[in-house]
C-alpha cells in the first residue's frame, strides 16, 4: 500500500482534502470531528502503519498572505518505523470562535506534551486531554505568546515558583506509594501564591 | 620546627588584610548552569585550566557552603524566582558572577520568555562577555573579583552592621539616665520633706519640754 492509496482511503472514509500549498503533497486537511478516527486508521489499519508521531505544530494564519478560512491550524506529522520513507501529515483547521480539537494522547503517549505545548503557545483546547496545563510558560502567564497578535517583547514576571507537588504526589500514587503526611516546608501557604497559580 | 610551633607567636597585621586574604583565596563557586556557558565552566574547572590553583578548590552544589554564585546561561522568567531563592539562601559574604551574554543582558533572546540580564533579579559583581565566554575570560573575572574583595573592608562592614545597635544602645542609655535623674530628684525631695517634718517634730518636742 503506497502513500497515494492511503490518501485515497482517507478521502473515501474521512472526507479529507489534499493541501495544495504543500510542495511534497503529503498533507491532508481533515475536519476536527474525524481527526481521532483518521489517526487511529493511520496507526492501526492502514497498510503502512504510521506508528510514530513526529510532531504536533500549531499555526496562526493571522498575517499569512492571501489566506482565507479559519485563523488557526494544528498540524500532525506521522512517520512509519517499518517504511522510513513514508510520511504523512494531517492538518486540522480551527476557527477562533471554536478553539477545540479532540485529543490523540490516548493513541500516542508523546502527544500529551505536544498538545500541552500547542495549548500553551496558541491557546488551542484539546478535548479529552488528561492534564491540559501550560508546558513552557509559567503559571502566571497571561495570553498565548506565539499568536501573531501577542507583542513578541511583552515580558511577564513570575512571583513564586511553580507549584508542582500535586503532580509529584499523583505520580507517586501511580507507582504504589501513599502520602501519609507532608512536612511543614512543602505544605501550601496561601500567602505565597498569587492569583492564577495552580493550587489545590 | 615542632618546638617553634609550640612557642607563643605574635603576628602583626591589619585585620582587613588578613580577612581579605582568606576570603579572596578560597572562593568556592556555586554553578548555576543552564546553557552552553556551563560547559565552558566545566572546562575551566578541569586539569587544563585548573580553577583550583587560585583557591576555588571545590564546586559546591549547595548555596549554604559557597561564596560565589556563578550564573552561566539563559535565565527565563520561569526560573527567575528559583535563582532569587538560591541567592537568598547563600550566607554572607556572597558575590555573583554573570557569565556570558545571556546572563548579562539576555543575549540575542529579545523575547517574551527571557530575563534581560540577571541584574533585574539579584546584584551582580562581575560581568563576563562572550557567547560562550572562554575559560581565560572566566579567569580574568575571578581575578577582578579577587581585586574587588581585597578592596573591601571587613571592619567597615562590621561597623556599619553594628551601627544601628550602637545608636539604639545610646538612646537607651540616655533614657535610663533621664529616668534615674528624675527618680533621684524625687527621692531628694522626699528626704527633704522627711527632714523638715523631723525638724518640726524636734522643735515641737523642745517647746513641750520647755513648757
Amino acid at each position: 500500500m503506497t502513500v497515494e492509496e492511503i490518501f485515497a482511503a482517507l478521502e473515501g472514509k474521512f472526507d479529507v482534502k489534499r493541501e495544495p500549498l504543500d510542495k511534497w503533497g503529503i498533507t491532508a486537511v481533515v475536519a476536527a470531528p474525524y481527526l481521532h478516527n483518521a489517526v487511529q486508521f493511520l496507526k492501526e489499519e492502514s497498510g503502512i502503519k504510521f506508528d510514530m508521531l513526529v510532531d504536533i505544530a500549531g499555526i496562526d494564519y493571522l498575517t499569512y498572505p492571501n489566506h482565507e478560512g479559519p485563523r488557526f491550524a494544528v498540524s500532525y506529522a506521522f512517520k512509519s518505523m517499518k517504511n522510513p520513507g513514508a510520511r504523512i501529515r494531517l492538518k486540522v483547521l480551527v476557527s477562533e470562535e471554536n478553539l477545540k480539537v479532540p485529543t490523540i494522547s490516548d493513541l500516542y503517549a508523546n502527544a500529551n506534551w505536544y498538545e500541552r505545548e500547542v495549548y500553551d503557545q496558541f491557546g488551542v483546547i484539546f478535548e479529552g486531554h488528561p492534564d491540559l496545563r501550560r508546558l513552557l510558560n509559567h503559571v502566571e502567564f497571561v495570553g498565548h505568546p506565539l499568536r501573531k497578535d501577542y507583542p513578541a517583547q511583552k515580558r511577564q514576571w513570575l512571583s513564586t515558583n511553580d507549584y508542582l507537588l500535586p503532580e509529584l504526589e499523583k505520580r507517586l500514587e501511580e507507582l504504589g506509594y501513599k502520602v501519609i503526611q507532608r512536612s511543614k516546608e512543602v505544605e501550601t501557604n496561601d500567602n505565597e501564591f498569587l492569583e492564577g497559580s495552580i493550587k489545590e | 620546627m615542632g618546638n617553634e610551633a609550640e612557642k607563643p607567636n605574635i603576628i602583626t597585621s591589619s585585620l582587613d588584610f588578613l580577612v581579605n586574604w582568606g576570603r579572596s583565596n578560597s572562593l568556592w563557586p556555586f554553578p548555576y548552569g543552564t546553557a552552553c556557558c556551563a560547559i565552558e565552566f566545566m572546562s575551566t574547572e578541569v586539569g587544563r585550566y585548573d580553577l583550583s590553583r587560585i583557591g576555588s578548590e571545590y564546586v559546591r552544589f549547595t548555596p549554604r557552603q559557597s561564596d560565589v554564585l556563578l550564573v552561566s546561561g539563559t535565565i527565563t522568567y520561569k526560573q527567575a524566582p528559583i535563582l532569587k531563592r538560591i541567592y537568598e539562601q547563600m550566607a554572607e559574604p556572597r558575590w555573583v558572577i554573570a557569565m556570558g551574554a545571556c546572563a548579562c543582558s539576555g543575549g540575542f533572546y529579545d523575547c517574551y520568555c527571557t530575563v534581560p540580564g540577571i541584574d533585574h533579579i539579584i546584584p551582580v559583581d562581575v560581568y563576563i562577555g562572550g557567547c560562550p565566554s572562554r575559560p581565560e575570560a572566566f579567569f580574568d573575572a575571578m581575578f577582578d573579583l579577587q581585586k574587588k574583595i581585597k578592596d573591601e573592608s571587613y571592619m567597615k562592614q562590621r561597623a556599619e552592621s553594628v551601627k544601628e545597635q550602637l545608636e539604639m544602645i545610646k538612646v537607651k542609655t540616655a533614657e535610663a539616665k533621664c529616668e534615674a535623674k528624675t527618680a533621684i530628684h524625687e527621692k531628694v525631695v522626699d528626704i527633704k520633706d522627711f527632714m523638715k517634718e523631723k525638724q518640726e517634730n524636734l522643735v515641737k518636742k523642745a517647746q513641750f519640754w520647755k513648757e
